[in-house]
């Protein structure tokens, strides 16, 4: 399921997206539709950089958008802070639509897939921690030793 | 790590087309899970499942891309054609104009994906026969005429909708064996795992099975 998050837009596609955009930019009106478009090509990009540029499009369409159209917008937002391992802020999403439509399987899938890598990241914490602890123990461990040989 | 715990040989890639509300969310679910979704809200951009089946011995994992019916996602769901083995294209029997709207499903499709990708055309909701908008005749027709295969399936009763994705399968299938479909093509949509096929992935699998249960 967590091809969700691992599939890249192809770099036609993202450039295709972009030249409508900065065209529409150049030309003084930018429609939400393609400022959608870009933005949701952009959090499927692999870099990171374009991922948090696509999630401020998304944030500013958010704040200007009806109810039907913040759906589109939180669902991406989650996948596009989902993406770049902001976990906390994709689940504020999930959580922010599923009270509004708590039946919804396809951000409940979604939910699922970022509570697993949320798990995963925090294993891989505590393994990070756990190695921490082991090397000062062996630390302490060896200047005890040496205290003792000094006696 | 892909393949988690079961093992394939080959994946396959799947996209779902056509109209806003002719189901096709929830043929992926009835597919997918068994099950009918009653209260199928509008898919938004596209959704993704996926399920392991096995056509002539070979174990095939379809990864499949539902897109969002709405008119305001299609600019961007065209970019999931691409690579695309397979296509499911879905109308809804009981609405004409979702039937009407076809040959621009399908052209899109042609024009988007390539000569050797199965199209597998769908008429769903078959089991609401008294509210029937298109007959089977023509559909059948349309579907001769244009080189397609096709059935009428329920994702309420499941009626024909295995059928539909096994069939897609097995004529994808069919292209490889007889050399139609370039494995090496970066957009065939087909991947090959020789290193996870036969009994190698079987009996590596078996000790974390036997660990597991006891």
């Amino acid at each position: 399921m967590e091809e969700i998050l691992d599939e890249p837009v192809s770099s036609d596609d993202l450039k295709k997206f972009e030249a409508k955009y900065y065209k529409e930019l150049g030309n003084g009106l930018v429609s939400k539709e393609s400022t959608f478009n870009y933005a949701w090509c952009l959090v499927r990009s692999k870099y990171a950089s374009d991922i948090r540029k696509g999630i401020l499009f998304l944030e500013d369409l958010f704040r200007d958008g009806n109810e039907k159209e913040r759906r589109d917008y939180m669902y991406y937002l989650a996948i596009g802070h989902a993406k770049i391992r902001e976990h906390p802020k994709a689940l504020h999403y999930i959580r922010q639509f599923l009270t509004l439509e708590p039946g919804n399987q396809q951000v409940q899938n979604l939910e699922v897939i970022v509570k697993k890598r949320m798990e995963r990241d925090g294993m891989k914490g505590m393994a990070i921690a756990g190695g921490l602890v082991v090397a000062v123990g062996s630390i302490v461990g060896l200047g005890l030793v040496a205290l003792a040989k000094k006696k | 790590m892909s393949a988690g715990p079961y093992s394939y040989s080959y994946i396959f890639k799947y996209i779902i087309i056509g109209d806003m509300g002719v189901g096709k969310s929830c043929l992926l679910h009835q597919f997918t899970e068994k099950k009918f979704m009653a209260d199928c809200p509008h898919t938004i951009g596209v959704e993704f499942g996926t399920r392991i089946i096995e056509v002539s011995g070979q174990k095939i994992k379809l990864q499949i891309w539902d897109t969002a019916g709405q008119e305001r996602f299609r600019a961007v769901t065209r970019s999931y054609y691409r690579g695309a083995a397979g296509a499911l294209m879905v109308y809804d029997i009981t609405r004409r104009s979702t039937y009407n709207h076809l040959s621009s499903w399908l052209s899109d499709t042609r024009t988007l994906t390539n000569p050797s990708t199965v199209i597998f055309l769908i008429g769903n909701k078959s089991d609401l026969d008294g509210q029937r908008d298109v007959t089977y005749e023509e559909a059948k027709q349309f579907a001769d005429e244009n080189g397609l295969m096709f059935v009428e399936a329920s994702a309420k009763t499941g009626e024909m909708v295995e059928e539909a994705f096994l069939e897609t399968a097995k004529k994808i299938y069919q292209s490889i064996q007889d050399g139609r479909l370039d494995l090496n093509a970066a957009e065939s949509g087909v991947q090959h795992k020789p290193s996870q096929t036969g009994r190698t992935t079987l009996t590596n699998d078996q000790p974390n099975k036997d660990s597991c249960s006891c």
